[in-house]
């Protein structure tokens, strides 16, 4: 359960950017978060609900957007989606351990005025 | 009615912290591992056992990391080797400025060797970057052999995989085969080491794997 500490920085990241935009309030985060990254989507809105109160971000939405994982085939020399249990190239067939995305925990964007 | 783009890593502080353990322990040429494992999984037994092959050779720390209480630090201070033990006081994982501030209590002048015992649990440690050279999994036959798909991702960014109680593996349905199978699907390149801390048996090919590592780290 770490979607507490996780939402906690999410809010610092996002207040910090709405001072420094001058914005009064934020209405909404866009989060981006790849599919290997182990966030339990309800725990994050869970989290946010609870840390939103009392900040810029009270009543503000939090939107998630979850990225696919892909890794990349040196011999290819292409990008491919894999899952945990199936990262084999699609033309070659070789195992791939390049994850090029699926780890990341991004406050992508906020709205606000 | 404004936006504004961020995109930065939620992490970010974390992976600072953690590029500056790395380049301090780089410095010092120290080969360092994260140790993750479930509760239970026998990471401090696997400690005890490395600590007494090759602390004869190579000069080793340890950073204990749990809830509460001392008492792994205690059982490792047995083993004569420098130990400093972090308590969370209830957080899940060890996180890269914890790492820091334990950095600072301990002697890494002439150190070879760092290992981060993290805190039982198979989820949340797969996510923070602590500065370790490489990640190291620690299970046991009597967790069962379904724990790798269950608990993916810190099977998929480990590099060793210890398999740990061997010994009881008669007395249980584990299913080596498919625990092979499971492991491999998720990292094709993991190293898996079978191991009893009961009876010793596979100790001497983890600990030669680990003294490898120290010399090449030395040799940078």
């Amino acid at each position: 359960m770490h979607e507490l500490s996780i939402i906690y920085n999410v809010i610092e990241i996002a207040k910090e950017y709405a001072e420094k935009n001058s914005l009064k309030k934020i209405d909404k985060i866009n989060m981006s978060i790849g599919e290997f990254c182990c966030l339990q989507e309800d725990s994050l809105h869970f989290a946010f609900e609870g840390l939103q109160k009392g900040t810029l971000c009270e009543n503000a939405k939090l939107h998630i957007e979850v990225q696919e994982a892909q890794a990349y085939c040196k011999n290819c020399n292409l990008e491919f989606k894999i899952s945990f249990t199936d990262k084999l190239c699609p033309y070659c067939n070789a195992f791939s351990h390049q994850i090029m995305t699926g780890y990341e925990i991004l406050v992508a964007s906020i709205e606000g005025e | 009615m404004k936006q504004i783009l961020i995109e930065k890593s939620v992490l970010e502080n974390n992976d600072k912290a953690a590029a500056e353990n790395r380049a301090f322990l780089n410095a010092q040429k120290a080969f360092t591992i994260n140790l993750m494992g479930s509760p239970g999984s026998g990471k401090t037994s696997v400690l005890e056992n490395i600590i007494s092959s090759i602390s004869l050779n190579y000069n080793m720390a340890i950073i204990e990391g749990d809830l509460y209480t001392a008492k792994d630090a205690a059982r490792i201070a047995r083993c004569n080797t420098n130990v400093i033990q972090i308590n969370t006081a209830g957080a899940c994982h060890l996180d890269a400025s914890m790492v820091r501030k334990a950095l600072s209590h301990i002697d890494t002048k002439h150190l070879d060797f760092l290992i981060i015992e993290n805190i039982g649990n198979l989820v949340c440690p797969a996510s923070y970057d602590l500065g370790e050279d490489i990640k190291v999994v620690v299970m046991s036959v009597t967790e069962g052999n379904d724990k790798p798909l269950k608990y993916p991702s810190m099977f998929q960014r480990c590099s060793a995989v210890i398999l740990n109680k061997t010994d009881l593996l008669p007395m249980t349905d584990f299913n080596i085969e498919e625990f092979y199978q499971d492991v491999y699907s998720l990292n094709e390149n993991v190293k898996v080491f079978e191991i009893s801390c009961k009876d010793g048996t596979g100790v001497t090919s983890l600990t030669r794997f680990l003294m490898g590592a120290i010399r090449n780290k030395k040799d940078v």
